[in-house]
């Protein structure tokens, strides 16, 4: 495990929602994990478990009550701002709606202070491969969900980070385009190989995706389990699910899962 | 849509409004015609008195009170349609022409809408995005609201005398709360999640300022533009009620002390068009700028 270096990692995270008045919840117990170079990484778990918690204290996002969490070695706080390489892809539809969608991809440039010109050269190209072609002057509201949560993933893209942390990024797409967006993911993840931490509550979307999955109990959450994905890549989203490895290892983790479903 | 629809429409409505027009000029008439051969305690009971010209004028009166108003005619009845000297000298000679007192009007009108939204916006997004702040003069706001605006007004010519200011001030008090408090409420719901959002794509508190709260507390605000006209006309017009040398205000509390009602018919109709082309210039504005919230819209 050692072999390779850790890009994130957290050391003992615990997490205390509530005090003072209301009562307090144990969220997150004492998690340690480590994610390396280039490793695709699902975080699966029943609902409350606190694995958005988890991404979101690593992101800064939310305090934490012990423990450290690592990007690249050096220690993330609430609040601090990330190291430049870190991208985050929201569940909840954070597209801009006032800005068209060229406009909302290249926020990120903008903010960056990049001349208008690369801005549109890059997001030119990012809008072709992306399939967003056509809708480049459409504003957010105009599209479908599945369209929204595209120019999010790319507006992240663009910046291109080394590291990715998504939130359930495709929890409120329906089945077809939860398929065809785990396509796009592949595709760009084939190229660029970005370390990946993907929250999900979809067993099939950690499988199809992750090299590791790793299982959370249910609240608080602990790491139950921690199973390696060997499937070949590059994978097809699609028939990858009817091979029978896939059969195998789905069975072997629902039933991992499934202990938890029925205790919260 | 369907365009034979639409205009079936356009006709009913022109019916009604040729019908209150005729009741409106000869219904006087007819009703006393009705009555005339009765004694005159039963005519008095059933004679319509709210027909009576005296109180509500009639449309004829009314148009020509119009036309010697803007002087479109002389006082002999002439047009100054192809006589422009004659057109001029009455503007001259008429202190309290139309177009002046309209023209007053507008220009307070624009000024307090300018004056007051400019300044809701700014107290609005201050204290919509400062948590202590707003916790500090929450009671001073409230209390301040609950005062009917326009019993302030008095006190505000008072201060600023028969001028244009005190029709300004006035439009800006009752502008500015309006806009104060969509701007506020906006200002407070801009998304975390946006704001998440941009903060990690790199983005520095003045830029998430610019970025993402401004644009976002926008839609709110240009909500309150179409209302905040008309209440800044309101504000004009009820500080020329209360003390002013020029407006339409001025021609109609002044043609109620001389029973003049068609003059105050024509000041009337005259603030009516005013309210309805502000109202849709605004709106035009408005829709414009809000542009990306219509879902239907095709793509440009």
């Amino acid at each position: 495990m050692s072999d390779s270096v850790s890009r994130i990692e957290t050391r003992g995270v615990v997490k205390q929602f509530g005090g003072l008045r209301h009562p307090k919840v144990l969220a997150v117990d004492r998690v340690s994990f480590q994610i390396h170079e280039g490793e695709f990484v699902a975080l699966i778990g029943p609902s409350g478990c606190g694995k958005s918690t988890i991404l979101n204290m690593i992101a800064g996002l939310i305090p934490f009550n012990e423990g450290n969490v690592f990007i690249d070695g050096t220690d993330i706080y609430f609040g601090e701002k990330l190291p430049r390489n870190v991208g985050y892809v929201f569940q909840k539809d954070t597209v801009f709606p006032w800005r068209t969608v060229r406009k909302n991809i290249g926020y990120g440039l903008e903010l960056s202070g990049m001349d208008k010109e690369a801005i549109n050269v890059s997001v030119e190209e990012i809008i072709k491969r992306s399939g967003l072609d056509g809708f480049e002057d459409a504003f957010p509201l105009m599209l479908s969900g599945g369209m929204r949560q595209r120019v999010a993933l790319m507006r992240t893209l663009i910046l291109k980070p080394e590291i990715l942390l998504m939130d359930e990024p495709f929890g409120a797409l329906d089945t077809h385009t939860k398929l065809i967006m785990h396509k796009l993911l592949l595709e760009i993840w084939e190229k660029e190989k970005q370390t990946v931490l993907f929250v999900t509550h979809d067993l099939g979307e950690a499988l199809t995706l992750s090299d590791r999955i790793i299982v959370l109990s249910a609240r608080p959450g602990k790491i139950k389990e921690d199973f390696k994905v060997e499937f070949k890549r590059p994978r097809d989203a699609v028939t990858l699910r009817e091979t029978n490895e896939y059969s195998k290892l789905f069975s072997e983790i629902w039933h991992c899962l499934g202990e938890e479903f029925n205790k919260s | 849509m369907n365009s034979k629809f639409e205009y079936r429409f356009i006709f009913l409505q022109l019916l009604v409004l040729i019908f209150i027009l005729s009741i409106w000029e000869w219904g006087w008439e007819f009703n006393q015609w009705l009555v005339e051969d009765y004694p005159r305690s039963v005519q008095k009971l059933f004679l319509i008195t709210i027909l009576d010209p005296f109180f509500i004028s009639q449309p004829s009166e009314i148009w020509i009170r119009f036309q010697e108003m803007s002087c479109f005619i002389t006082k002999s009845g002439q047009s100054t349609f192809f006589h422009q000297n004659e057109f001029w000298q009455c503007i001259d000679k008429n202190r309290y022409h139309l177009w002046g007192m309209t023209w007053a009007t507008l220009y307070n009108t624009f000024w307090g809408f300018l004056v007051g939204v400019s300044s809701g916006v700014l107290v609005g997004l201050i204290l919509g995005r400062s948590y202590v702040l707003a916790k500090i003069f929450e009671p001073f706001i409230v209390a301040f609201n609950s005062l009917p605006r326009i019993a302030l007004v008095p006190l505000i010519v008072l201060l600023f005398g028969l001028g244009d200011l005190s029709k300004i001030m006035t439009a800006w008090i009752i502008v500015f709360f309006l806009v104060f408090f969509n701007t506020y409420e906006g200002a407070r719901s801009v998304d975390r999640d946006q704001i998440n959002a941009a903060k990690l794509m790199g983005a520095s508190d003045l830029q998430i300022t610019m970025t993402v709260v401004i644009p976002s507390t926008m839609s709110w605000v240009f909500a309150s533009l179409t209302p905040a006209v008309s209440f800044s006309l309101i504000g004009v017009i009820v500080g020329e009620f209360i003390g002013a040398d020029k407006g339409l205000g001025k021609i109609i509390i002044e043609s109620e002390s001389t029973m003049e009602t068609a003059d105050m018919m024509v000041s009337l109709f005259v603030l009516m068009i005013v309210g309805v082309l502000l109202a849709y210039f605004v709106r035009r504005i408005q829709s414009h700028l809000l542009r990306w919230q219509s879902q239907h819209s095709a793509e440009r």
